[in-house]
């Protein structure tokens, strides 16, 4: 009807029947031993997303990853001839860390040890009294692991002969490559450590339930009384990797006027950068530890890096393009950062309180409601690929 | 010696040595640094100032900002951070603080 606001209706259950209603099992989301194979049967299988290409601008930049579920060092470096290439930060000679720096520019890395000395593109250039070795230069190249580029984020991978990043990605590829983050040159960082299980971690941003507990001022628009629970618009399963639409409170409260200064330079900046609207309010959930939020004006990333089987890091990035060229623009900027992280900052809290009643092993299952279906997807992919794994070494 | 603010800032003189952060970690953390009183001063202070100061410095672009107007800006930065704390979260900021310290700022783009 003309003039009247179209009622808040959530996404209802039936078209979610094919994902079930079961409880799910406690034990993966504390347990070591579904842990390590979850490490076996998915991230040491996926594409990972570790940075972005803005890190590494000239031919020689290179950042340094620890990637704990790989008990890895990971080098990613540009190459004198442009491309990105990664390698274990390991030196074929008897394995010393070749890299300490977490990252910087260099043609050469040399090992601290006996100055073996590599090149960008991985090969041993020259290592004193060679002469010495019973092995061929060409034989002693830093052990190459799977790099791929999409919309200008890094992923790699440490599987022998992994699937094309584009090709896992799906559909999706297409549409982070008209989001910010494809364009962006710069960021912002903030980073966590958890005392919690990664998808335990993660579930709590698929979920948007909690709004109005845990982010009673901080929530704005994101509930109101026609969705008090703050609940999406829409879902969207890819595969693996699926999204979700968030609502806003249209009739809300303006907020306050520092928040008001920053959307406005931000929405200038946008509007410059020919920005446009179609997945502003779009989570995207890459399988199995990534979000992008497609916000032209808080355009973040936010990443779950599992490190045992209760304990993970978190880091999220709030990426833009070009320098700060005004003092509007860094204000907008800083604001912005400020906003999401004070957000995040309530819910790694009672994260940490799931994880102590679920290590408890009080529970033998836990609940999904139809609003928290992303959280069951999750489980259903992980699962799914743990009994693959199984399955192939069963054989 | 010379003003620490551009002119029309004076309001604002008394608070460069405590609230003028030099980067985004740095302002994050002031504002939890000093008693909520001086934090509300502040913020009373920067509230009517901003939005003309903001439009001042756009004037010029910003690697060209001289020092008293870099210290300026660094003032509205903190502002931001400040804001949250008195216009946001308001009596639950106390609450609030600890749960922040965690989230550790680890870059930004233009920290001068
Ligand atoms: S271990 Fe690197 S040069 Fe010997
Ligand atoms: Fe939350």
């Amino acid at each position: 009807m003309a003039g009247q606001a179209t009622a808040f209706s959530p996404v209802s259950q039936s078209h979610l029947d094919w994902l079930g209603t079961d409880p799910i099992p406690a034990e993966p989301y504390y347990d070591p031993a579904f842990y390590e194979l979850e490490r076996q049967a998915v991230f040491l299988k996926s594409w990972i997303e570790v940075g972005h290409v803005c890190e590494l601008p000239d031919s020689g930049s290179f950042i340094r990853r620890e990637i704990e579920f790989a008990k890895a060092s990971i080098l990613i470096v540009r190459g004198k001839d442009g491309t990105i290439r990664a390698f274990h930060n390991v030196c074929t000679h008897r394995g010393t860390q070749l890299v300490e720096a977490e990252a910087g520019r260099q043609s050469t890395f040399s090992c601290p040890y006996h100055m073996w000395t590599f090149g960008t593109d991985g090969g041993l250039i020259s290592a004193p009294d060679f002469g010495q070795f019973h092995v061929a230069k060409e034989d002693c190249s830093l052990p190459k692991v799977a790099v791929e580029v999409c919309a200008g984020l890094i992923f790699i991978n440490f599987a022998d002969r992994p699937p094309p990043l584009r090709e896992w990605l799906g559909d999706l590829a297409d549409r982070l490559d008209t989001l910010l983050v494809a364009r962006a040159t710069a960021f912002h960082e903030y980073v966590y450590e958890i005392d919690a299980n990664w998808k335990l971690t993660y579930d709590n941003f698929q979920e948007n339930y909690h709004l109005r507990f845990i982010h009673p001022r901080s929530g704005g628009a994101g509930t109101g009384p026609e969705n008090p629970f703050g609940y999406p618009v829409r879902y969207g399963f890819h595969g693996q990797h699926r999204t979700q639409t968030i609502w806003s409170n249209a009739s809300a409260p303006p907020p306050p006027p520092a928040a008001m200064l920053a959307y406005a330079a931000a929405g200038r900046a946008a509007a410059v950068n020919g920005l446009g609207v179609n997945d502003a309010k779009d989570y995207i959930a890459l399988f199995p530890n990534f979000f992008l939020f497609g916000s032209p004006v808080q355009h973040f990333s936010h990443v779950i890096m599992p490190i045992d089987a209760t304990r993970s890091r978190g880091v999220i990035r709030i990426y833009w393009i070009g320098e700060d060229t005004s003092a509007s623009e860094s204000f907008a900027r800083e604001f912005l950062m400020a906003t999401a992280r004070d957000i995040h900052a309530e819910d790694r809290a009672v994260i940490e309180a799931g994880q102590k009643g679920l290590s408890s092993g009080a529970l033998k299952n836990i609940h999904f409601q139809t609003q928290e279906v992303l959280c069951r997807h999750l489980y259903q992919q992980v699962a799914a690929a743990v009994e693959r794994h199984q399955a192939e070494n069963a054989r | 010696m010379t003003a620490n603010l551009p002119a029309g800032f004076e309001a604002l003189e008394p608070f460069v040595a405590n609230w003028a952060g030099r980067t985004a970690a740095d302002r994050a953390a002031l504002r939890g640094a000093y008693p909520p009183a001086e934090r509300a001063a502040f913020h009373a202070a920067c509230a009517p100032l901003i939005e003309r100061g903001l439009r001042q410095l756009d004037a010029k672009p910003l690697r060209d900002l001289d020092e008293g107007e870099r210290r300026l800006l660094d003032l509205f930065l903190t502002y931001a951070h400040v804001s949250l704390a008195i216009d946001v979260q308001a009596s639950d900021e106390d609450r609030h603080r600890p749960l922040r310290e965690a989230m550790r700022v680890t870059r930004a783009p233009v920290d001068f």
